[in-house]
């Protein structure tokens, strides 16, 4: 995906992402970015990383950093220890009108914002961590709650438990969208 | 009289007066991968335009060896440390803190093995996918320097994860090894940010890099981070250092404008790239260690002389341009006020002038600042944390540098003005038209 389509895919992704009532922090953006790409298969052509905060990209933070300086986003500073919200900057209006996103990704930026909106920042981390580590195929399905807690030692089984529970609530409401979801193989 | 085995030497350096290692440490040093450092210029050809701008990625890397070792003690001294993020932080004198003290100083030396000739300015030429970083680290791993690792007792992996970061290791690194890589290649005040201000102000002989570093340093802490439920430790700095953070975000942002992004240097990375894409065998940088560590800027340089004087040659134009000065001109700057009007402006103007001049004459260079890292905690003088873009108006403030050029061949910088002219013109009515 070149930059501009990445642009807008984020753009896309801010203004729905508040319109569910998220925080809209770069941690609500990276993750569901991450949802939005390898759950839903939306070639967004970000490398992610597992980083403090589960998976994360830097190719993604360099985006939104040039997005800042486009003025096609804004931050909204808050007290420590959260974290800017991310808003429309001045410049978007015109930048979303000239943009044609393809046909099926408004639909998914949708459903993930709708899904991700109400979550926390440390179930995201759990949600997408619990993802990164069924994406990662040397891991046999028995033991990626036992993965995700050695990587994410502050979270406890149940919790992680119930990430895997989230994520394939996702995945079902997600086919039955229609929205052809990669699978998930779940434990 | 017997020097003893593990003796500390020191190495005259012109920015931290003296860099200081010990003689099992030294072996890296005198290791061949690090002895080519020497031949990398570390500002690449930016020497043609700021003559004193030689210096190279060896007396750098020494450099950020020395620096990181310094934050290392200042933010693990147990005086200087937040009750929250204590029990997470190898304390001084545990072999835990000597161990990892060990592995920071190694990595802060090695991060830039992976260097091609020219540094930056060739990484374009890079197989897809490959990164000097991931180089850096293959060396790191190789046979020679894995000897090295075994008589210094620490782990080639350790050294390695350090000095790439958790952006180019293969694995996830540990918060404590995310806070050390944090320490040498952080983007808010890393040691290798600090080392390369301060040098390459130095050696161009301007003064926009300098910055107070010893303060700036000596107010570094290991700070919770805790936008989850887990309080991270990240770097930080106490209250009373945050002018000098305040005056290094300023001094990269006027370091990019007046120096990394001088139009003439600019424009000399470009017809590098052009004689490297012809000179090199399939116009890519083998990533064979053997080939890589025998390639430094002195092979590139001679070919380059033999290849401007033979029209035969590969890449003898762009070889030409260079050794002769013959470099293309730049005819525009585009400003943020131009991309309010036209976020294509560039390049609009590039399709411009190339079909007036032809595509080959035409080069449109674009880049955004990356890494701006202007936001970080701050503990404050009452013992409360605060972000520093909460703190501090004028860290708000540095903006994010953009540059777009428009350059032509030089036959052509004569009559490029004139399409220039217009564009501007078309332009500006287009402003006309908005308002």
């Amino acid at each position: 995906m070149n930059p501009k389509d990445q642009f807008s895919v984020l753009l896309d992704l801010v203004v729905e992402l508040r319109n569910s009532g998220s925080w809209t922090g770069e941690t609500h953006v990276q993750k569901a970015t991450y949802l939005l790409q390898e759950l839903l298969g939306l070639p967004t052509g970000f490398e992610f990383v597992l980083y403090k905060h589960g998976p994360f990209s830097f190719e993604l933070r360099e985006a939104l950093e040039r997005m800042e300086a486009g003025r096609l986003i804004e931050l909204e500073e808050q007290r420590y220890p959260y974290g800017p919200k991310i808003a429309e900057g001045s410049a978007s209006k015109r930048f979303r009108t000239s943009t044609q996103p393809a046909a099926t990704f408004p639909q998914k930026i949708a459903f993930i914002s709708k899904e991700l909106g109400s979550a926390g920042v440390a179930d995201l981390e759990r949600i997408a961590t619990a993802l990164f580590v069924i994406r990662d195929r040397e891991i046999a399905p028995s033991k990626r709650i036992p993965r995700l807690v050695e990587l994410k030692p502050h979270v406890q089984i149940d919790e992680a438990e119930e990430a895997f529970r989230r994520l394939e609530q996702i995945s079902k409401a997600a086919t039955l969208a229609g929205l052809n979801p990669n699978p998930l193989n779940p434990t | 009289m017997t020097v003893e085995a593990n003796a500390l030497h020191e190495i005259r350096d012109a920015i931290h007066t003296f860099v200081r290692l010990e003689t099992c440490e030294r072996a890296v040093v005198n290791s061949a991968p690090y002895q080519r450092l020497r031949d990398i210029h570390q500002l690449a050809m930016t020497y043609l335009v700021y003559p004193g701008a030689s210096h190279s990625r060896f007396e750098h890397c020494l450099g950020v060896m020395e620096l990181a070792s310094r934050i290392f003690d200042v933010v693990t001294d147990q005086r200087n440390l937040v009750a929250e993020i204590r029990s997470g932080i190898h304390l001084p004198e545990t072999l835990e803190h000597n161990y990892w003290r060990r592995v920071l100083r190694m990595a802060a030396l090695c991060h830039d093995l992976g260097h091609l000739p020219f540094s930056h300015a060739a990484e374009d030429t890079l197989p897809t996918g490959c990164t000097h970083e991931d180089l850096s680290l293959a060396i790191i791993r190789s046979p020679d320097m894995v000897e090295i690792w075994e008589r210094l007792k620490i782990s080639a992996e350790d050294v390695g994860k350090l000095a790439v970061g958790s952006k180019h290791y293969p694995k996830p690194l540990t918060d404590w090894e995310t806070l050390l890589s944090e320490i040498i290649i952080g983007d808010a005040f890393g040691a290798d940010r600090m080392d390369y201000l301060l040098r390459d102000s130095h050696h161009a002989g301007v003064s926009y890099g300098r910055f107070e570093h010893h303060r700036l340093i000596d107010t570094m802490r290991i700070l919770p981070q805790k936008e989850s439920e887990q309080a991270l430790p990240t770097l930080g700095i106490e209250q009373g250092g945050l002018q000098s953070a305040e005056s290094l975000l300023w001094a990269r942002y006027f370091m990019y404008t007046q120096l990394y992004f001088h139009p003439v240097r600019r424009v000399y990375d470009f017809h590098l790239k052009q004689f490297l894409k012809e000179w090199l065998s399939g116009g890519k940088f083998s990533t064979n260690l053997k080939d890589h560590l025998l390639l430094t800027d002195t092979e590139v340089i001679s070919a380059m002389r033999l290849a401007a004087g033979d029209q035969s040659a590969p890449g003898h134009v762009p070889a030409h341009r260079i050794m002769h000065r013959q470099h293309f001109r730049r005819v525009a700057d585009i400003t943020d006020a131009d991309r309010e009007i036209d976020p294509d402006a560039a390049e609009t103007l590039a399709s411009l002038l190339s079909d007036k001049f032809g595509e080959e004459a035409v080069f449109m260079d674009r880049y955004t600042q990356k890494g701006k890292g202007i936001r970080f905690p701050v503990l404050t003088r009452d013992g409360g944390i605060e972000w520093s873009t909460v703190l501090s108006a004028t860290l708000k403030r540095v903006p994010t540098f953009t540059v777009e050029y428009v350059f032509v061949d030089p036959v052509y910088s004569g009559p490029a003005k004139n399409t220039v002219t217009a564009f501007r013109e078309e332009l500006h009515k287009k402003k006309g038209g908005q308002e």
